[in-house]
């Protein structure tokens, strides 16, 4: 066993997340940042017709999208810790479930995924757009983190499970006290980008008329035809939250990695 | 030899891993109190005989009776059963997240219900008794792979076992830091703790050895009193091991 290398696990499409010893990508998310909030500010000053009015129309729906994003990650963690232990779970069963929960997600492209639980659950209960729109998204993530709590919970070396049953834990204490709370520090990271590829994905909930940024853009759009300015802004917008995000997450991921430094 | 009854009786076990069978019919009686040293060349089966002892593996036959609680009984609690059994890993295995402290506390607190402040009490005396108390605070990766040992043999004493089991303590630690660990386990050895220790340190056999165990390929092949076992071995492969290491 190697005391020093960390496992990392590298999943998903989301924006990078720059270490704090990478020193392109720290300096490429600055670039970025100062592009993005520069647009962001010049382009209503210089052209306020019509870039200033998108601006003031689309802010409601960047509330709907971290609702919907925030709501849907909380669940698709919950799912997807669950998930995870399934998957490794020694009772055949309830592996095949985890298991099965997985392929199938998996094996469907999120838009169909959205559509068919919209309409799904519209057939059985009548729930707002957004519950509905939430409730998707969290069972399609809850498969992605449900892998990744699986390549965290693995990496885990046994032999800390070991020293934990050897002292007289049952496998539940071993996984709450002593694997889970270390497998954190290298599920976080991937989690970050889920995280960020989730609120990408919200823009796909714009379709179940739920009144996201882009369904917002798209409104305003619609009635005056400035099409491009009104995807740029909104292009400028996610950009501008993504960027802040994946800074936030890799200043989390350090703070939990104290006891990995000497 | 002791007539007292053993703490640990171990009787016609076999393991296999596979088609690989990894202990034939080994039987092994332990008093309390007694130390036992077992040797033998690297796959000969020690350690997956000590490992047995608290169940972290399974036995295809035989039975195991630990402090008068059969191993292959599935009504036994094998959570309680190891509480009695401390354990000390070749690779330390300290939990990663935790401070020595905390390391030391996690189980009595948890397990046992004791109270933060009591266990605290314990844990700074034990590493007091290890010479670590001024890391408490400190994360394993912090400290020397000797220091990290000697923590983690306080922290199987934290849950005062009756027996205390070691798996190769000094094999993954640098040879200026053996020595320390090695004082630990000696003292631990004078104050009449039962211990059964797989190790490559003879000098260690020698001084603390009630009973030396040598192994070879899953089976016991000699078990003396180490004066007899190092001065006038009486099997052949004994013979053949002890030239191969002194």
């Amino acid at each position: 066993m190697s005391k020093d290398d960390i496992t990392k696990i590298e999943v998903g499409d989301g924006a990078a997340i720059p270490s704090p010893d990478d020193k392109g990508l720290v300096s490429a998310w600055w670039v970025a940042l100062i592009g993005t909030v520069g647009m962001l500010i010049a382009l209503p000053v210089l052209k306020p017709d019509p870039y200033l009015t998108i601006l003031k129309f689309v802010p409601d729906g960047i509330v709907v999208t971290f609702e919907v994003t925030i709501l849907a990650i909380v669940f698709a963690i919950i799912i997807g810790l669950l998930t995870g232990l399934g998957r490794l779970s020694s009772n055949r069963f309830i592996n095949m479930i985890a298991s099965l929960y997985v392929e199938v997600v998996r094996g469907i492209p999120l838009l169909v995924q959205l559509f068919y639980i919209y309409f799904a659950l519209g057939r059985i209960v009548r729930v707002p757009d957004i519950v509905a729109a939430v409730i998707a998204m969290a069972f399609c993530y809850g498969a992605y983190m449900g892998e990744v709590f699986r390549a965290g919970i693995s990496s885990i070396d046994h032999g800390q499970t070991e020293a934990s049953l050897s002292l007289g834990f049952d496998k539940k204490q071993t996984m709450a006290y002593v694997v889970l709370p270390q497998a954190w520090r290298t599920i976080l990271p991937p989690v970050g980008n889920e995280f960020i590829a989730l609120l990408k994905d919200t823009s796909l909930v714009s379709i179940l008329a739920v009144a996201d940024i882009l369904r917002r853009g798209r409104e305003y759009a619609a009635e005056s035809f400035n099409y491009f300015e009104t995807y740029t802004i909104i292009a400028l917008i996610y950009l501008l939250i993504t960027l802040l995000l994946s800074k936030l997450i890799s200043a989390m991921e350090y703070r939990l990695s104290h006891y990995e430094r000497r | 030899m002791n007539v007292v009854e053993p703490i640990i009786q171990i009787q016609n076990i076999n393991k296999y891993f596979g088609a690989f069978h990894a202990l034939k019919n080994v039987s092994l009686d332990i008093a309390p109190g007694d130390k036992i040293v077992v040797l033998g060349p690297s796959g000969s089966g020690k350690s997956t005989l000590l490992r047995t002892i608290n169940k972290l593996e399974t036995i295809d036959s035989g039975t195991i009776i630990v402090d008068g609680h059969d191993l292959t009984d599935p009504e036994e609690d094998i959570n309680a059963i190891r509480m009695e059994l401390g354990m000390v890993f070749q690779s330390f295995n300290l939990f990663r997240h935790l401070s020595v402290l905390d390391n030391l506390t996690l189980a009595p607190v948890k397990l046992k219900k004791m109270e933060k402040s009591q266990a605290n009490d314990i844990a700074l005396r034990l590493l007091d008794k290890v010479g670590l108390r001024d890391r408490a605070g400190h994360y394993p990766i912090q400290l020397s792979g000797g220091q990290q040992q000697r923590v983690a043999i306080a922290r199987a004493l934290a849950m005062e076992p009756k027996i205390m089991l070691f798996d190769e303590p000094t094999s993954a630690l640098d040879p200026e830091m053996i020595g320390e660990v090695l004082d630990v386990m000696v003292t631990l050895a004078k104050e009449g703790m039962t211990m059964v220790v797989v190790t490559h340190e003879m000098g260690f056999a020698r001084e603390v050895a009630d009973q030396v165990v040598f192994m070879d390929q899953g089976a016991i092949v000699e078990q003396a009193s180490p004066d007899v076992f190092f001065d006038n071995p009486q099997h052949q492969r004994s013979k053949l091991f002890l030239q191969q290491i002194l």
